[in-house]
């Protein structure tokens, strides 16, 4: 039998961040969100009915029409365009788009209902496993991947036979302060994009008065062209719990959420079931599993904490910080997924074992999500420093047969475009940064001669533009009225044309409230400096 | 004292005070659009953007803590650069050529004024617009013409923050962003208690006060008259609009003590009656039970010979006046003065007084 209305109030009303799972509830049970459905979320929440209405529609993935959960939904991020989403939407019937769900490695990914699939031109659609990184040519030694291939790895005995757990007791006998330290030596610095000294983080949010305190995982891999975080909560989950639970000791939090994107949703049930699996490890700390509902804004952190609150989810303005005024207005450490199970090895091996692992002076590692136009696309762990081009061509095996790497982008989509000339960059932040680029969450989109890099930015910018929240003029804006210029509308003199362009640009980059806004622009100026020719030869078309 | 150094200048401040309250108390102009000071800065329009030596991007003033020792430009080529971008990109997601009618709203030309120092002609950067007038929704009160809408949230938060009333909000991502009730409907049937608070906030006159907009063709300037709002005991002090001899509309003081801003349906829209055709023009006087026109003299003469007799034969207590929220504040004054002085009794009362 169905759980009537108040069943489900009553099973989500006293829980923390209760919204979007009861949202979820709602929109499972029956199909969509109706009218009766948001009344009585919004009396049994007492959310003002007007915002709930709303909130929800700020999410892609809550649908409002019958029938509309069970909707198939095709990735049509720029991998899997390239791989054919168009045609496939049309092949299927009723099929809607959606941005890149984190597929990117095995193209295209689709949802339908809670089901997660894979399909391709004219191919049936099928559920496939995360395919496990494959190991480095060179031998090299990982961090995050290190024990990820091992057989049985994401239950809790294979887990522990691998040697998992090990840090979180040594870090309970360390104390806060010591760990503290150890991971300070590290240079373990944010893996989400921020590159925030994750020890400092930590801290900070010791330090900070009020409680309780909170510990959030932002698993919102929402970048297009970014798959890292699935291979670890799914092939790993563990390490990222074990993270999580050092963390709270780091913090002194006591409970502790996975915001998880809405894309993964058989990870939720991995991840729930891991975390009953280590309740003897986690002893007092709860830690929530909530799953977001399709909105890439929510992988910034106070735009995540406003979701988890139930909140129209705009980035807030800083300071404060979250490591002050976090979730509830408590001090809260929000953290990547790669950052979290990055610790348990740190701790495990030590610090100097760490920060020895980057090249050229550079500490540590980095997960880079690396799909597209090459030979063997997928999650690699890369030194810091290495360069882009042992990337590209030694580790994912070069560009395929009688073909030419014309252009990546970087950081997802955040970073833009690099080109040919700047393949030999390393790949760590002061380099990246000199080439007006950064590493961002790690994923590098590969796009070769083939290509249509015009066409790629424009979808680039028609995905910024669509995930822009709202709440800041230039991005709001801007992302449109750049989209619009790269699909053929605007001005027709290219003089004027490009003067609007970089003219936006400017504003958006140096005066955006948050990442999205500062990033997107990168799109456009990498384009004009790497493909003059290439803009000038679509603003001449009629 | 905490002092920073503002354009130059060592200016000081207050702890708790935001770049934006310090500059403005210094005389300083920095353009805003979502700001309204009653209601928590959101940090949306970027106008606001100020140099802060030591940060790497400019910030906006409006949700940045004055520091001690911070070393601030409130203006520079950059920031005239980076504003006049975006006017120009406001202006462009709404239609050109719109003449803003102040009889809108008590900030309705706000955009108006920022576009013409700024000399943005709305023709940079034209493309597709934003808004999405509800020109259906039938209330006489509030105009919903949001094809003039910028998505500052001030409507928004005005009616959350100072309100309470939670009646309009946020639907839509982006360009597409929209001001929306429950379920896209009406005014009428949602949350609203049409207090109006939304309309004299609005920065482009895409909310109206639909009663005053009737006198939009009215001839003569507009002028604005300080008093109290006589309904009720808060004491709201609001601006009456007038033209020549005319009413044509309310607006709430944003400065009044009582409300900063805020009155409620019947102060804000409750004042047509005033030169409504129906009103008593003359005083009648009974007369075999039909009502018919009398001269003052008459008309007071009975009035008195009436109470006198009352107050003979009953005593000064068997007298009660109470006198209408909608008679001007003289006459209120009057009347007590009747009662108290010429029937020595404080029985006396206003249907304000609750």
């Amino acid at each position: 039998m169905q759980p009537t209305d108040s069943e489900l109030i009553q099973r989500w009303q006293g829980e923390p961040a209760p919204l979007l799972p009861l949202l979820h509830a709602f929109h499972e049970r029956d199909g969509y969100l109706s009218d009766d459905a948001l009344r009585a979320v919004s009396q049994g929440l007492r959310i003002p009915l007007a915002e709930l209405f709303g909130t929800v529609s700020f999410y892609h993935h809550f649908s409002r029409e019958p029938g509309g959960h069970g909707v198939t939904r095709v990735c049509s991020g720029p991998i899997c365009k390239l791989r054919g989403s168009d045609e496939l939407i049309e092949e299927l019937e009723g099929a809607h788009s959606m941005a890149c769900s984190g597929r990117c490695d095995e193209p295209i990914g689709v949802l339908r209902g809670g089901e997660a699939l894979v399909g391709h031109v004219g191919g049936e659609l099928g559920a496939q496993p995360t395919p496990l990184p494959a190991p480095n040519p060179g031998g090299v030694e990982e961090c995050c991947f290190r024990s990820i291939r091992v057989e049985g790895r994401g239950s809790i005995e294979g887990y522990r036979r691998s040697g998992g757990y090990r840090a979180l007791e040594k870090a309970r006998a360390m104390g806060g302060e010591a760990l503290l330290g150890e991971l300070e030596a590290s240079g373990l610095a944010g893996r989400g994009g921020a590159g925030f000294p994750t020890a400092r983080k930590w801290r900070a949010v010791r330090e900070a008065p009020g409680g309780p305190k909170t510990v959030v995982c932002n698993a919102d891999e929402g970048e297009p062209g970014c798959f890292k975080d699935r291979a670890l909560l799914d092939h790993d989950p563990h390490a990222v719990i074990e993270g999580i639970a050092i963390a709270a000791l780091a913090t002194g939090a006591t409970r502790a959420f996975i915001y998880l994107r809405y894309e993964y949703p058989w990870i939720q049930e991995k991840l729930e079931r891991a975390i009953v699996e280590a309740r003897d490890e986690l002893g007092e700390l709860a830690i929530h599993v909530r799953r977001g509902a399709g909105a890439y804004i929510c992988g910034e952190e106070t735009a995540l904490l406003s979701s988890l609150e139930g909140e129209h989810p705009f980035p807030r303005n800083r300071p404060p910080y979250p490591v002050t005024c976090g979730f509830e207005g408590t001090p809260t450490a929000v953290n990547n997924v790669e950052t979290l199970a990055s610790v348990p090895p740190i701790l495990d091996l030590g610090a100097q074992w760490y920060a020895g692992l980057g090249l050229a002076g550079h500490k540590g590692t980095k997960l880079i999500s690396l799909s597209g136009d090459v030979r063997r696309p997928g999650n690699y762990e890369v030194p810091m420093g290495l360069p882009l081009d042992t990337l590209l061509h030694e580790w994912a095996g070069g560009p395929l047969e009688g073909r030419r790497i014309e252009a990546v982008t970087m950081a997802g989509l955040s970073g833009g475009f690099l080109g040919r000339d700047d393949f030999d960059v390393t790949l760590d932040e002061p380099a990246l940064r000199a080439k007006g680029s950064f590493l961002g969450a790690g994923g590098i989109m590969v796009f070769d001669d083939s290509r249509d890099i015009f066409a790629v930015a424009r979808e680039a910018m028609a995905f910024f533009a669509d995930e822009s929240c709202g709440k800041c003029f230039p991005c709001r804006i801007g992302t449109r009225r750049l989209t619009e210029r790269l699909s053929g509308e605007g001005p027709t003199d290219p003089s004027i044309w490009k003067e609007e362009v970089e003219a936006i640009g400017r504003t958006m980059s140096q005066v955006s409230a948050c990442g999205l806004g500062i990033a997107a622009p990168l799109i456009t100026t990498s384009l004009m400096r790497l493909f003059p020719d290439a803009v000038d030869a679509h603003l001449k078309r009629p | 004292m905490s002092q920073l150094t503002l354009d130059g200048r060592q200016v000081p401040f207050e702890e708790g005070e935001t770049l934006y309250q310090v500059a403005r108390r210094e005389g300083n102009s920095i353009p805003t659009l979502c700001y309204d000071d009653r209601l928590a800065p959101l940090g949306a329009c970027r106008l606001c953007v100020v140099e802060v030596e030591g940060y790497g991007r400019p910030v906006a003033s409006c949700t940045t803590l004055a520091e001690e020792g911070m070393v601030v430009r409130s203006s520079s080529p950059a920031l005239e650069e980076h504003r006049r971008t975006l006017i120009d990109l406001v202006q462009s997601e709404n239609p050109t050529g719109v003449e803003v009618d102040p009889l809108r709203g008590a900030q309705a030309t706000e955009l108006a004024k920022l576009a013409e120092r700024y000399g943005s002609g709305g023709t940079r950067f034209a493309g597709s617009t934003s808004g999405r007038s509800r020109h259906d929704d039938p209330n006489p009160m509030i105009l919903r013409d949001y094809d003039l809408c910028i998505s500052c949230y001030r409507c928004v938060r005005v009616c959350a923050e100072e309100e309470g009333d939670h009646a309009i909000s946020i639907t839509g991502r982006g360009f597409a962003t929209r001001i929306t009730t429950e379920f896209d409907g009406f005014l009428e049937g949602s949350a609203c208690t049409f207090c109006g608070q939304c309309v004299q906030t609005c920065p482009t006159g895409a909310l109206g006060d639909q009663r005053a907009l009737r006198y939009q063709g009215e001839p003569g300037d507009l002028e604005a008259t300080r008093s109290i709002c006589p309904y009720c005991g808060v004491g709201c002090s609001l601006d009456i609009l007038t033209k020549g001899e005319k009413i044509v509309g309310v607006r709430p003081a944003l400065d009044g003590p009582a409300n900063g801003g805020a009155l409620c349906v019947k102060g804000q829209f409750a004042w047509e009656w005033v030169q409504h055709p129906d009103r008593l023009k003359e005083p009648l006087v009974r007369k075999d039970g039909e009502l018919v026109p009398a001269t003052w003299e008459e008309a007071l003469d009975r009035a008195a010979e009436g109470l006198a007799r009352v107050r003979d034969r009953h005593g000064r207590h068997a007298i009660y006046a109470v006198a209408s929220g909608r008679a001007p504040h003289e006459s209120a004054y009057t009347v007590q003065k009747l009662v108290r002085t010429c029937f020595q009794s404080n029985q006396v009362d206003n249907c304000s007084r609750s």
